[in-house]
């Protein structure tokens, strides 16, 4: 792609090409929501999601299973267009850490004020 | 038509068996591309007398993973497709395991091994996309016999015979077909220091009474990536005389 995609447009790159395969597979597939396991719910096998990789680095660019995620850890159709979301926009990861920390201080403090008020 | 040909990436390519193997693809009309860590005569020759035409040459070092990687990213995006792999580039440093020096054990696995798996890895992604493609290792009789004063070397060989099996498996759903060339001692550099009488010992221990010719052994890659061989696949071919057998 000549300009960088935009998260919707990464999420619907992913979803066509896993349709491809799909299509293949068992004919055309209406629809594909974030939570569909890839292998549980779709049937794909390690080799259909290596082929998926191949495709979507060639279009994308980017190979998120170099260095940044571990393939093993992609279960669902949303954990591999997060992967690709977080290979194009490393900002994203960033900021889904400084929520996790902001979130683990929230809970800290919430555990703070019970214990006082007991 | 250029584009029609089929593309043959061989590792190690500048001398010896992978010098033997770029002629014997471009003889057979293939688009070559090799990498290997300095421009050697061959290399000039090749460049002068095609132009640029079908043959491509990169310096890298295989223990460079990430130069490896661009490497066959530059080929199949010059090239539009990758058919043929050919890892052939490998060193041996002789000497027994209890006295090595643990840099030169990792050197030796780092190009003999890990820059196949890496280049089987890079290439297997285009070859995914094509439905089809062939990658063929260079193992070694060590493989399959053991010797003295070549562990290191013996390992990486026989490791790749084991990723050659499981690679098979791997990408045999999607027509691509993975082979070992298992090759007894041949005229190459490695042999070059070896004294007359141990050749002669090897010779007269082999049934076909002589060492191999650089050919036998280019013959063998060259048939297993031909349509000849379309339905081999996981399989080491030895090609020793007979020795191991």
């Amino acid at each position: 792609m000549l300009t960088a995609p935009t998260l919707a447009q990464i999420e619907s790159i992913v979803h066509g090409r896993i349709r491809a395969v799909l299509a293949e597979r068992v004919g055309e597939v209406a629809r594909l929501s974030s939570t569909d396991k890839l292998s549980a719910t779709l049937g794909l096998s390690s080799l259909d999601l290596a082929f998926v990789v191949a495709e979507l680095e060639a279009e994308l660019g980017v190979d998120p299973f170099a260095k940044l995620v571990s393939i093993t850890s992609v279960r669902s159709v949303g954990d591999l267009v997060r992967a690709y979301q977080q290979a194009l926009f490393p900002e994203l990861e960033r900021s889904a850490d400084e929520h996790a920390v902001a979130a683990a201080v929230k809970r800290a403090q919430t555990r703070r004020t019970r214990r006082k008020r007991r | 038509m250029p584009q029609a040909r089929k593309v043959a990436l061989v590792s190690g390519g500048s001398r010896g068996l992978g010098a033997q193997l770029v002629s014997g693809f471009i003889d057979r009309h293939y688009r070559v591309a090799t990498l290997s860590r300095t421009k050697t005569t061959f290399i000039t020759k090749m460049l002068r007398a095609r132009k640029g035409q079908h043959f491509h040459w990169g310096a890298v070092d295989g223990r460079d993973h990430e130069a490896l990687r661009a490497f066959v990213k530059d080929v199949g995006d010059r090239l539009g497709r990758i058919d043929v792999l050919v890892n052939n580039a490998g060193i041996a440093m002789e000497g027994i395991l209890p006295t090595m020096r643990t840099r030169d054990i990792v050197e030796v696995v780092e190009v003999n091994l890990t820059a196949a798996l890496v280049l089987a890895q890079a290439c297997s992604r285009f070859m995914l996309r094509q439905g089809s493609g062939c990658i063929v290792n260079i193992s070694s009789v060590h493989a399959i016999r053991g010797h003295s004063g070549v562990a290191v070397y013996s390992a990486t060989k026989a490791a790749l015979d084991g990723l050659t099996r499981s690679l098979a498996r791997e990408l045999g759903p999607r027509q691509i077909r993975v082979n070992s060339v298992a090759p007894g001692y041949f005229d190459s550099d490695m042999v070059s220091d070896m004294a007359e009488e141990q050749k002669r010992r090897i010779a007269r221990r082999t049934p076909l009474g002589r060492l191999a010719r650089i050919d036998d052994v280019a013959n063998a890659v060259h048939f297993l990536t031909s349509d000849q061989a379309s339905f081999i696949t996981g399989q080491t071919l030895v090609v020793d005389g007979g020795i191991t057998c």
